[in-house]
């Protein structure tokens, strides 16, 4: 049982400030989805999580099982069970899945320790997951996820179509194990078809021991994935939080309600 | 497996400093014939009367020679003779065996140090030997075909030098429709202090198929001025592999030329790791229709190393294919220069080029010069050329470092990633293992 608990977290690029106090506890074996519109700071506040640096924390904490994971680099954070399903996954040339992923594994799984990564500048080959082994767990969860098995021999995201590119990071989330997810619009842009297969992918990860942030600009995806909490997130921080019964309000009445109801009502000016 | 254990030959001190006398004493040394000797000796002249590359030359513009100097150097190296497999140098030893070859030879000291023979090449008249040897035991093949079809003495200053005190080297000749599966290899380990001029002669005959591959390293606080000729004839398949490992305080200078006949195959490798400066010239001549021609190469400068390719695709007859992809990524002050040129003669119709560069920048500090080059002459062509500089993009690291890769990690994939283009097209396993292992030291250190 794990807690990712976020704490008045104000976030700037700069002189802007795109998070302004958000408030977010999440615990194992919850799905929490996390709805608003484009532009309200859902991105930053997924990209602060998974430790990008071109942002800045300018007050409050972001902790998992009480211990504050801001100090921690990006990879750190992963090693310790984050997860974070890009909306725009990069493509690398050059970087095959199979090769950039079983790196990955062997990291997060502890083959590579830290401090022999340290030491050998992290060189590929010094403790790597069994090759035989690795394929095999990868071919059978490729199976499982509906991923092409040639896409193990691909360069990663290289001429994907948008539907391959999120089975390929649900596909890695199931290699990483997370304690935590948080899924980035991973419904945007697919039909209904690719959306069932994302969904269906949520769902079998969706295990006691671990947690979801799933956010979303659309109730869609939750025709497929049941929360049990909603948020709706505007102008960089959270202003409702319910059950799913907020989602299906949201749908109904649209963002336009949000700022006239909620945003009005709850930030005095 | 044979051992062929000589005497060290007699040794003969090279007299101070560059002249033909040195020239005269270094083929003395070697027992040669008269007619080697006058070729050295029209060399040394040719030598003499050409001048020294300047910075106002084409060619060596971006690629300066400053703090090079003959005089720092003992013209050539004296062979201490040849080893015992189990006297060999780890290194050696190591070089030797990483790879799977039908036959092997390493050179040091100027001449032939080890030779690792194989019964079904010789059943095959298979011709693989030192070119020392090749002089006193194919004399005809030799004056038929060293420094004539290909690269003549006097392509520049550094071939002159090369012709006149030529050393180590290999001369392979595959007979018409034989096929040799697994590479030739031959391994130069470069002293110290010394000149080093060192020889590939391929000549592969109609419809005949072979791998080699050319390992260089050594050369601490030395120069090597090294030649590669492949003559490869109507219907045969040629893949080599040049393997340019010198120490970072070696001058090299290299120049090759591969002759391609009719519905000919060749794909040569070139991967420049070592030296404080490289300036190699590489051309692909293209004489007979249907050929086929890819120049691949691989470089990764750091420190203040410079390298420096310059290449020519050259198209004299119509329906050929040329296919040229230089991938480099560069550190700290290093600096690389490509110039290439893709020509295409009046005739030679139906012609399809291409020449791309690409060039990964991991310092600020580390530049590349990129300068590609068409000279077309025929209507009816095709012919690309694309050069690009990029640096590391922090989005894909951070994606990388997101899925609890290092920052090492992610940086050397991605630099991998980049030269991976040139490396899924290296024919042999074993060099293509290598590669990886010199790229991932390269971006470590």
């Amino acid at each position: 049982m794990s807690t990712l608990e976020i704490q008045n977290l104000h976030v700037a690029i700069g002189d802007t400030e795109i998070l302004k106090g958000v408030d977010l506890t999440l615990h194992s074996g919850e799905i929490h989805a996390m709805m608003g519109p484009n532009g309200s700071g859902k991105s930053t506040l997924s990209y602060v999580i998974a430790g990008h640096p071109h942002y800045e924390i300018t007050q409050g904490d972001i902790r998992l099982d009480g211990e504050s994971i801001l100090d921690m680099e990006a990879d750190e954070r992963a090693r310790t069970g984050i997860f974070l399903a890009f909306q725009y996954p990069v493509s690398i040339p050059g970087v095959s899945v199979a090769n950039f992923l079983r790196t990955a594994v062997s990291n997060v799984r502890g083959y590579t320790n830290k401090e022999s990564a340290a030491e050998d500048n992290g060189v590929i080959g010094s403790n790597l997951m069994p090759m035989r082994e690795f394929r095999r767990e990868l071919n059978t969860k490729m199976k499982e996820f509906n991923v092409d098995s040639s896409f193990a021999r691909r360069y990663l995201n290289e001429g994907f179509s948008g539907g391959e590119k999120k089975r390929t990071e649900v596909l890695q989330m199931a290699m990483l194990e997370p304690k935590f997810a948080i899924l980035d619009e991973s419904d945007s842009g697919l039909d209904i078809d690719a959306l069932q297969v994302v969904a269906d992918g949520i769902n079998k990860l969706a295990t006691q021991d671990r947690g979801f942030l799933l956010i979303t600009h659309y109730q869609r995806i939750l025709n497929f994935v049941k929360p049990d909490y909603v948020s709706i997130f505007f102008g960089g921080r959270i202003v409702k939080t319910g059950g799913p019964e907020v989602a299906l309000m949201l749908e109904e009445r649209g963002y336009k309600w949000v700022e006239e109801e909620l945003v009005a009502g709850a930030v005095p000016v | 497996m044979t051992l062929l254990i000589e005497k060290p030959r007699e040794i003969v001190e090279a007299t101070a400093g560059f002249s033909q006398e040195t020239v005269r004493l270094a083929s003395q040394a070697k027992n040669e014939p008269d007619w080697m000797l006058d070729f050295r000796l029209r060399a040394w002249q040719l030598f003499e009367s050409m001048p020294w590359p300047r910075p106002t030359d084409e060619d060596w513009r971006r690629t300066r020679l400053t703090g090079f100097n003959l005089d720092n150097y003992a013209p050539y190296a004296s062979p201490k003779g040849t080893a015992e497999r189990q006297d060999l140098d780890p290194d050696l030893l190591e070089a030797l065996d990483e790879m799977d070859s039908a036959a092997s030879l390493i050179y040091q000291d100027g001449g032939l140090l080890y030779r690792q023979e194989s019964d079904r090449l010789a059943r095959q008249n298979v011709i693989f030997t030192d070119l020392q040897t090749a002089v006193q035991q194919h004399p005809e093949l030799v004056q038929r075909y060293f420094m004539t079809e290909a690269v003549s003495p006097d392509a520049n200053k550094f071939t002159a030098l090369h012709a006149a005190l030529w050393d180590t080297g290999s001369f392979i000749f595959v007979p018409r429709n034989t096929t040799i599966t697994l590479p030739l290899q031959a391994i130069l380990n470069q002293g110290d202090g010394v000149g080093g001029y060192h020889h590939t002669l391929l000549v592969v005959e109609e419809g005949a198929e072979v791998t080699v591959v050319d390992d260089l390293m050594g050369a601490e606080n030395a120069f090597q001025a090294s030649v590669v000729e492949l003559i490869v004839k109507d219907n045969s398949q040629v893949r080599y592999i040049n393997l340019q490992d010198f120490e970072h305080t070696a001058w090299n200078f290299l120049t090759g030329r591969a002759v391609l006949g009719k519905d000919t195959d060749l794909r040569w490798i070139q991967v420049s790791w070592g030296s404080r400066l490289t300036k190699a010239f590489l051309d692909l001549d293209l004489r007979g229709q249907g050929g086929h021609g890819e120049l691949l190469g691989l470089y990764f400068p750091t420190r203040r190393q410079h390298i420096d390719h310059q290449t020519l695709q050259l198209h004299r007859v119509p329906n050929c294919f040329s296919d040229l992809l230089f991938n480099g990524a560069l550190k700290h002050r290093a600096r690389s220069v490509y110039m290439g040129i893709i020509k295409v003669l009046p005739g030679a119709q139906k012609t399809d080029a291409f020449q791309r560069n690409g060039n990964l920048i991991l310092d600020r500090s580390a530049r590349a010069d990129s300068i590609p080059g068409l000279e077309i002459e025929a209507d009816d062509v095709r012919c690309t050329h694309a050069a690009t500089a990029a640096q590391v993009e922090d989005e894909y690291v951070f994606y990388l470092m997101a899925r609890g890769l290092t920052r090492p990690q992610a940086e050397r994939m991605i630099v991998q990633g980049f030269l991976q283009g040139v490396l899924d097209r290296v024919p042999v396993e074993s060099v293509m293992h290598k590669l990886e292992k010199v790229i991932s030291r390269k971006i470590s250190r």
